[in-house]
């Protein structure tokens, strides 16, 4: 471990943690807990929005996907980013208006039920259980990478950091991380970007011809095709990419930060051009890593090719960019996993404690002490689950959380804000639908059962066909909707009335 | 029902809740909805039909892996488009919200809604 590491590395535990101390000032109530008051401003939930949501998986993920498989690598970033028009257009502005802190606040703003809520809350649970074991896994073996310790103690070291941010400073700290982190991860995507494009004389022609010649793919790492062959598969990953980002809990949570409507979605428009952005540098990274790294050296590194984007950066800067894209990477695990931690501990002291079992009436200091043991809970219940998780191929969970969200949340948001007939039990069997099919079909997919011994989780033939389920589960989600919604027929127009007009004006939002 | 906390909000008493369904119905907000309906209906087919169009073409065909300029063929150019396209209907929609802005305002005016301080 070089010295420079060591140094990048304490000054980003260094500066989150006096954040954290001064956000903890701030951090006296459950508002300001879970939402940072509600105070933040477009361009700073912009950055803060990306920030939550270039996870490892997107920087070295996406990164080492198109090092490895050229255009199919970069279906990924594809399908991110357009999936902020399903956020923008539909779910933003709504989301502001008529919730307070989580997802299912919203969808009671309808319809008052603690089965809903409940609903909600498990299915936001679930997400946030499995990104985070994604994200605590990859962390782990990635730190373990980069910085020469055990896994272990890189998962608990990441485990200590997100609770401390969370716990002492609440929202406030996590947003500030994010943006903190996004900024860096932008700083450190451009770099290398501008040191790949240099080598090829800024010529994007030049690169494109160099690299039909820099992979055992040959030219067909120009093409689709070479990792998705299945045209159905390939399409139900697309639309799990697409509309799951709308029903990520943490993505969600971060539009409760904002005053209006208005700010949410100038925070989305924000977060469009940094994410954008940031997705057409992963061609540079992956294209640059495939040149000057090599596909031997990437997988031998890391078989997933997580490790591309720091081989890059020694290859082009040597150890001084080497050092900081490492910061970089870990910053922004950090990061995501606290503002995962932040909604898994909304849903369950907001949700499940303050609103069904208190039922509204917890004081501002049970509130605030059921976030922070939630908290304390979601984290350490991921950490014994990732430390449990290491051998595992757990990489599909993240993938897996998109068509969750989009099978079990999207599709009732939608309900919710549009449909006059939704109702109560139409709510119900929409999350519950989409959630158990995503679930099950995915436990029957070659992401779980492989017939390679040590490939997936299960050993033996697939039973479903596809990778990802969404291209089933999220019809699945919407079907099981109507058809509750048809067996009751129970209908509460004027409620539908008032939160048609409370999603569509921003008024009257503390009735 | 959600008891209004008459510290924190100082305006309106539970017993002032207005009539939804009235504001609803009412002609300014009738037109908001349909302004609104107007635009992104036909931005949300536009945008995941392009998109989820994209698979299925490099899926089923090749036509895509014709050169567009030198080796850079049309995948890239179909797959960069869909990033234009979601920077342009973000841009477009920006300037769409703040007529809907303005007709959601005139609408909480003209039934006398005045902004409540939250927190």
């Amino acid at each position: 471990m070089n010295p420079t590491v060591v140094i990048l590395f304490l000054l980003i535990v260094g500066i989150t943690l006096v954040i954290t101390y001064f956000a903890a000032k701030k951090t006296n109530t459950a508002s300001e807990f879970y939402t940072a008051g509600g105070g933040l401003s477009g361009w700073q939930n912009g950055l803060a929005i990306s920030g939550d949501y270039l996870s490892a998986a997107s920087f070295l993920g996406i990164a080492g996907a198109i090092a490895l498989y050229g255009f199919d690598g970069f279906l990924f970033s594809i399908g991110y980013l357009v999936a902020y028009l399903v956020v923008l257009f539909i779910v933003a502005e709504p989301l502001r208006n008529l919730g307070k802190y989580t997802l299912a606040d919203m969808i009671n703003s309808r319809f008052d039920a603690k089965k809903v809520r409940a609903g909600a809350a498990l299915s936001s649970l679930t997400i946030v259980i499995f990104y985070m074991i994604a994200q605590l896994v990859g962390a782990g073996a990635l730190i373990q990478l980069l910085f020469n310790i055990p896994y272990w103690i890189a998962v608990l070291l990441v485990g200590i950091m997100m609770t401390i941010y969370v716990l002492f400073g609440g929202m406030t700290a996590t947003s500030w991380v994010q943006i903190i982190k996004a900024v860096l991860l932008m700083a450190g995507t451009t770099i290398i970007s501008f040191l790949v494009l240099a080598k090829f004389n800024f010529n994007i022609l030049e690169m494109f011809t160099a690299m039909k010649t820099a992979t055992p793919h040959g030219a067909d790492f120009l093409n689709p095709g070479v990792k998705y062959k299945m045209p159905l598969d390939t399409l139900s990953l697309m639309i799990a990419l697409v509309l799951g980002t709308a029903g990520l809990p943490h993505i969600l949570m971060r539009f409760f930060t904002v005053r209006d409507a208005k700010t949410a979605r100038s925070s989305v428009m924000w977060a469009t051009w940094i994410v954008g952005i940031f997705y057409v540098m992963t061609i540079f990274l992956g294209f640059g890593a495939a040149a000057f790294v090599g596909q031997d050296l990437i997988v031998a590194t890391n078989p997933a090719g997580n490790m591309a984007a720091p081989l890059l950066a020694q290859a082009l800067g040597g150890d001084l960019l080497m050092s900081f894209v490492s910061a970089v990477a870990f910053a922004t695990i950090l990061a995501v996993v606290a503002g995962l931690v932040l909604s898994g501990a909304s849903a369950f002291a907001h949700d499940i404690y303050g609103q069904i079992i208190k039922k509204g009436k917890a004081t501002e200091k049970q509130q605030m002490n059921a976030a922070r043991y939630a908290s304390v809970g979601v984290a350490v219940f991921s950490i014994i689950l990732a430390l449990g998780a290491q051998t595992l191929n757990v990489a599909f969970l993240v993938s897996l959380a998109f068509c969750i969200a989009a099978s079990a949340n999207l599709p009732v948001i939608i309900y919710t804000i549009f449909w006059k007939k939704f109702n109560t039990a139409g709510a119900l069997s929409s999350m519950i639908t989409g959630l158990v099919s995503a679930l099950i079909l995915v436990s029957i997919s070659p992401s779980v059962m492989n017939p390679v011994e040590g490939a997936a989780i299960i050993t033996g033939n697939p039973i479903f066909p596809l990778t990802n389920p969404a291209l089933l589960s999220v019809p699945l989600g919407f079907l099981g909707g109507w058809i509750g919604t048809m067996l009751t027929k129970e209908v509460d127009e004027a409620k539908f009335a008032e939160v048609k007009v409370k999603a569509n004006t921003g008024g009257f939002r503390q009735l | 029902m959600v008891v209004v906390d008459k510290e924190k909000s100082g305006v309106r008493e539970p017993s002032n809740v207005p009539d939804f369904a009235l504001i609803e119905r009412s002609v300014g907000f009738q037109q908001l909805m349909k302004k609104k309906k107007r635009f992104l209906v036909p931005s949300i087919l536009l945008f995941l039909g392009l998109y989820i169009l994209f698979p299925l073409i490099i899926s089923y065909t090749d036509i895509l892996n014709a050169s567009f300029i030198g080796d850079i063929s049309w995948s890239w150019v179909y797959a960069l488009g869909l990033f234009v396209m979601t920077w342009t209907l973000v841009t477009v929609y920006m300037k769409k919200a703040a007529e809907f802005d303005r007709m959601a305002e005139e609408t909480l005016k003209e039934f006398n809604y005045e902004e409540e301080k939250v927190q």
